[in-house]
């Protein structure tokens, strides 16, 4: 947490995923290059770097993608919440295989020539009025500038030195990366390529981003309508309170609210983590403390803090329970306040 | 995330991803029969067909 900084927090978890990680990029590259190789159409040769560089430009926009899908699957199903925990490598991974498209664009596009290999890629191709031969380089070099800079501040140390705000501001910036990606290759590759794979990928991993976003989205700020009790909120009936995990209650006004149940016993606090605003509710109950999912902050339910030694402190709200029905006061208490649990006489 | 965070969030997206829907639909309505390159001279393109 919070405490101190380690280069890379790995976790046997962590280790494997990025070695399922690195064997499914080589895989691919290994693939698209064999059938790019033997499926040639009559009358062109492409040289093994063109066919390389393809593979990879492909490679970084399926990976960017998937990324993006990552966040909203993990809010429609449990499935993915495992590749949150590992979001941070893939991302890092996607620029360096970004990268290393670019470089290899560069040498093989623009080394030959007398003029800088960089300045050739920014000044050859002036026709910015053009659709079909639009200098759809200069979209790709921002969209790896802004891939680079949230690669950069991806560590814990830039988190907490710029402040979990502005830290999300800048990595919002994804999301322009995205449209700038998706602008590179219609203006670039889909223009020349005749293979309907490419337009059908675009098309597919674009719309699949956007509609899950604007979906999860959408849904997440629209407050359910709850049964009230004198003010609180209706959360669940007991049985359908899963022990260890939690329901998401989102009030009228304020922040959504997590109820967890941990055995027989019932609490509640703030669905954000004090980290990154992670959904503390998506997370799960480890060592008798609330984790959330996305970078394993802790909290103790009783009062919100974090455990020893570490500081970080959360709203806690009030909870009851009627009629086998569990509900939740929305009136936040002050962060790090007790706040006793609700009891479960005879546990579901 | 705050409902702060996540209101900017849908807003990018709202912005985004018609930009992005748009781009896509012009690319690929305005994208010539066959790849040309305008700044060969015509002989070349000839001969090249």
């Amino acid at each position: 947490m919070a405490h101190d900084y380690k280069a890379v927090q790995w976790t046997p978890f962590k280790t494997r995923f990025d070695l399922w990680m690195l064997g499914g990029i080589t895989l691919y590259l290994v693939v698209f290059v064999a059938i790019s190789a033997v499926a040639q159409p009559a009358g062109e040769a492409f040289a093994p770097v063109q066919i390389l560089i393809r593979a990879l430009g492909t490679l970084a926009f399926l990976l960017l993608t998937f990324i993006l899908c990552i966040g909203p699957l993990a809010r429609l199903t449990d499935r993915f919440k495992p590749f949150l925990y590992n979001r941070r490598h893939l991302g890092v991974t996607t620029f360096l295989i970004a990268l290393l498209h670019a470089a290899l664009v560069t040498l093989w596009y623009h080394g030959f020539s007398e003029t800088n290999p960089f300045v050739s890629l920014l000044i050859s191709n002036p026709r910015y009025d053009s659709i079909s031969g639009f200098p759809f380089e200069s979209l790709g070099l921002i969209a790896l500038i802004i891939l680079f800079l949230m690669a950069a501040t991806s560590h814990d140390f830039w988190n907490a030195n710029l402040g979990p705000g502005l830290w999300k501001a800048l990595h919002m910036g994804v999301y322009v990366a995205y449209a700038l990606l998706i602008a590179h290759i219609a203006l670039g590759a889909i223009q020349f390529e005749r293979h309907p794979l490419y337009v059908t990928l675009l098309c597919a991993g674009s719309v699949t981003v956007i509609g899950l976003h604007l979906f999860t989205g959408l849904a997440s700020l629209r407050p359910a309508h709850r049964t009230e009790h004198e003010g609180w909120l209706k959360v669940a009936d007991l049985t359908d309170m899963q022990d260890g995990r939690a329901k998401i209650v989102r009030p009228k006004y304020g922040e959504a609210i997590a109820i967890f149940r941990d055995g027989n016993t019932i609490s509640a606090v703030s669905n954000v983590c004090r980290h990154q605003g992670g959904p503390l509710g998506e997370g799960k109950i480890v060592d008798g403390c609330i984790t959330c999912p996305w970078h394993g902050f802790q909290y103790r339910m009783e009062d919100g803090q974090s455990p020893p030694p570490f500081t970080e402190k959360i709203a806690t709200y009030a909870t009851r329970i009627i009629d086998a029905t569990v509900y939740v006061n929305p009136e936040p208490n002050a962060p790090g306040t007790p706040q006793p649990p609700s009891l479960i006489v005879d546990p579901a | 995330m705050k409902r702060a965070h996540r209101k900017t969030h849908l807003v990018m997206w709202l912005v985004l991803g018609p930009v992005m829907i748009a781009t896509l639909l012009i690319a690929v309505m305005y994208r010539p029969a066959e790849p040309v390159n305008d700044e060969l001279p015509t002989v070349l393109l000839e001969e090249a067909r």
